[in-house]
């Protein structure tokens, strides 16, 4: 996984980066509620340059969808 | 924020305190869109600010008449939720003979128009505010009211609640940039406070604040002002009451 987007999610959820990988859900981080999700959408968009709308931001449920998410968008997420 | 070139709504800006608002607003060079439902002072509002025939207290209304601002103007920097009516009815009255007890009714209107108010404009415009990543600014029209005014159950109870909105807004809508505050002001020498408190009393206040009378519509105006242009000022319910409270 792209080591970048591992820093950016760890920080966000206050989870140590080995614990973030591909299968990781939002009902498997238990910081990951609403208000969260509008902190994951704002750091995203900082660290991206991108800006995500209504849709994307509902799609974004787990670590697999945010990487969907921020591809369509065009980031390049190398491992 | 720079007041020039921002885009104001002024819920209750027809007339009072909420007019001198929106003029000062108007003068520092924000464009400045009054909604109110007091047509009468809508149709006398001066040519350089733009009056909205709206209820606040309608959710319907309220997304229509901030929709029609986004398309006309694009986006809102600035909501100031004024819109209230001053409600006095004791919790005992003795003398009533139709029954003793502060009214139900009378309750829940004095709270729909002085706290549903505020929760429907502000979810109506920080929804605008978000989706076009606006940071914006809300200031709530309190009332020192809210630390329990005697013979204000209603209105103390729903200024209360506007404080409390203040600090939880302030506090979720930081991340996206977005500040929110309250201004409380004390006795304000305008139209409604003459209606609805009597003569006597308002000698009654003077006489026990600090600096010996009632304040003035502008005073108020310009605490929003400066609310509005500190870009670090969030989570406060700034006083104007010439120093009622202390």
């Amino acid at each position: 996984m792209n080591q970048r987007l591992i820093n950016v999610l760890a920080k966000i959820f206050a989870i140590r980066e080995a614990e973030v990988n591909l299968n990781l859900r939002k009902e498997d981080v238990g910081s990951w509620d609403s208000l969260k999700q509008m902190d994951l959408v704002i750091l995203l968009e900082n660290e991206y340059e991108i800006a995500l709308d209504i849709t994307d931001i509902i799609q974004m449920v787990s670590v697999a969808t945010i990487i969907e998410v921020l591809k369509k968008k065009g980031v390049t997420l190398e491992d | 924020m720079k007041i020039n070139g921002a885009v104001a709504v002024v819920t209750g800006g027809a007339k009072g305190l909420g007019l001198a608002i929106a003029k000062l607003l108007q003068l520092l060079g924000a464009t400045v869109i009054v909604l109110d439902y007091d047509d009468k002072a809508l149709s006398e509002l001066p040519n350089d600010l733009f009056g909205k025939l709206v209820d606040v207290t309608q959710p319907e209304s309220a997304k229509l008449a901030v929709s029609d601002v986004i398309k006309q103007y694009h986006q809102i920097d600035i909501l100031i939720n004024n819109a209230g009516v001053i409600y006095s009815e004791p919790f005992v009255n003795i003398a009533n003979a139709s029954g003793i007890m502060h009214a139900y009714n009378s309750f829940r209107s004095s709270l729909k128009f002085n706290l549903d108010s505020v929760f429907i404009m502000t979810s109506v415009v920080v929804e605008q505010m978000v989706m076009l990543r606006t940071k914006g600014v809300i200031v709530n029209i309190s009332s020192i009211s809210a630390n329990g005014n005697e013979g204000q159950t209603a209105y103390s109870a729903a200024k209360a609640a506007v404080n409390a909105l203040t600090i939880v807004w302030a506090k979720e809508l930081g991340r996206w940039g977005i500040r929110c505050n309250a201004i409380a002001p004390g006795f304000i020498a305008t139209e409604s406070t003459q209606q609805a408190i009597s003569k006597t009393s308002l000698d009654h206040v003077k006489d026990n604040t600090p600096l010996r009378r009632l304040g003035k519509p502008n005073e108020v105006a310009q605490a929003v002002v400066s609310i509005v242009e500190n870009d670090f000022i969030t989570g406060i319910i700034l006083k104007v009451d010439g120093g009622l409270r202390i």
